[in-house]
């Protein structure tokens, strides 16, 4: 799979990297059920901090698209869904975005998504 | 399959087909001065120490002539036409059945007029001419391959325009994929168990001899390929070393192409080639890379596209550096 990292972007390096895991399930580049790089190799690889990486799987963690295991590094979580949910997360990033552009409050952002449930 | 397959395909199975027909020739006309039993098996030292049946010594000239004609026709189908190899292929069998097509009718004069099969002699130097023969008759294989327009070699890489990445400066990238080969583990699971059996069966060290092919095939089943700041890298999965490394400033292109491993390379693991090596672990796509040298280096991945192009890209921006 294909990591990409932009030091001159605003967003954290971690992010990053976590975003190019996100697109790559969502592309269904990474299947459920395979091994990501060793924090250890992709730092290497990228030039960038052991640690950076590791806040990128923390993330990816978080939002139940990858597992951390010890001994075992990152594997994409071993469910069908994992592909939706990385494509919706990626949506909800550029929700985001969208609304930090337009210079959106984080209550408007969460009304705004409330009402779209209501 | 087009005409030029066909062509390629008869020319392959024909020196076989003469060879037998020479062999069978040899033996209608000597028939009636052959002993019962035929001297069939020669020591280093020229005399004779086995014997066989003219039913056996005809059953085994069909089989063998049949079956290395079908041998080369296999290869002829499927080789991969635009390689060299494939000629030389093809002289090579010519060679083979000249060689073979020559013992046979050897073994037949010097059984002639034999009244013990045990005292019939063959020399060493038999094989000496057969050789000849062998070398005569690939020379009469290559000018018979003349008259087949076959495609020219690919040049290095292969066809397919050298893709770019767009990267935004001072972007960076890094590419990383497992290679999978079945092929490998289950040989490398096979010998295991080989070896197994030989701890018990055959001693220590035929099993310790299993053990280390085992290893080496399990070493090479799974490697671990990345494109990064470093070049191109192919290691295994769990261990730093072997470790394969072509630097960035070592790349002249990469791209993205079909191989087929039996027909490019004859075989899986890492191979080599005249001016060419690879890490084969299945047919299909593969990540080709030609070298500033011109040696090109080849292992079949998935998702190659993607390495390939920014293989291209990092090489680019390491060429605009220096």
């Amino acid at each position: 799979m294909l990591f990409r990292v932009d030091p001159a972007s605003p967003q954290p390096l971690g992010d990053q990297i976590a975003a190019s895991v996100r697109r790559a399930i969502a592309e269904g580049k990474v299947t459920p059920g395979e091994r990501l790089p060793s924090a250890r190799s992709l730092a290497d690889s990228l030039g960038v901090n052991l640690h950076t990486v590791l806040r990128g799987y923390q993330r990816l963690r978080e939002e139940g698209l990858i597992e951390l295991r010890r001994g075992r590094g990152a594997v994409v979580v071993d469910d069908t869904s994992a592909r939706g949910r990385a494509s919706l997360m990626l949506r909800v990033r550029e929700l985001v975005d969208q609304a930090r552009e337009l210079g959106l409050t984080e209550e408007e952002v969460v009304g705004l998504v409330r009402e779209g449930l209501a | 399959m087009n005409r030029v397959r066909y062509r390629l395909m008869a020319l392959a199975v024909l020196p076989f087909l003469l060879a037998m027909a020479v062999d069978l020739t040899a033996f209608a006309l000597l028939r009636d001065r052959l002993p019962d039993r035929l001297a069939s098996h020669f020591t280093a030292s020229g005399s004779s120490d086995d014997t066989q049946s003219h039913t056996s010594y005809l059953v085994l000239v069909l089989v063998m002539h049949i079956g290395l004609a079908a041998l080369w026709a296999v290869v002829a189908r499927t080789g991969d036409a635009a390689v060299r190899g494939l000629r030389w292929m093809v002289w090579v069998g010519y060679a083979v059945a000249g060689l073979v097509g020559y013992l046979m009718v050897a073994v037949l004069v010097a059984n002639a007029d034999a009244a013990d099969p045990g005292r019939v002699r063959m020399p060493l130097w038999q094989l000496v001419i057969g050789a000849g023969c062998g070398a005569l008759a690939a020379g009469i294989g290559r000018l018979l391959l003349l008259t087949v327009s076959m495609p020219a070699p690919l040049p290095s890489p292969g066809p397919g325009e050298p893709e770019r990445l767009d990267l935004a400066e001072g972007e960076v990238a890094g590419w990383m994929r497992r290679a999978p080969s079945r092929v490998l583990l289950g040989t490398g699971l096979a010998m295991i168990a080989t070896a197994l059996v030989l701890l018990y069966a055959g001693g220590t060290r035929h099993a310790l001899v299993a053990l280390g092919g085992a290893l080496i095939c399990l070493a090479f089943s799974c490697p671990y390929v990345t494109v990064d700041r470093h070049g191109l890298t192919a290691r295994p999965t769990v261990l730093p070393w072997p470790r394969i490394r072509v630097p960035l400033s070592d790349v002249d292109r990469a791209i993205s192409r079909e191989i087929k491993i039996l027909a490019e390379y004859g075989g899986w693991g890492y191979r080599m080639r005249p001016g060419k090596t690879g890490l084969m672990l299945r047919s299909g796509e593969a990540l080709v890379v030609r070298r500033a040298g011109g040696r090109e280096f080849a292992v079949t991945v998935d998702d190659s596209a993607t390495a390939a192009a920014l293989l291209n890209t990092l090489a680019d921006r390491e060429g605009a550096k220096r």
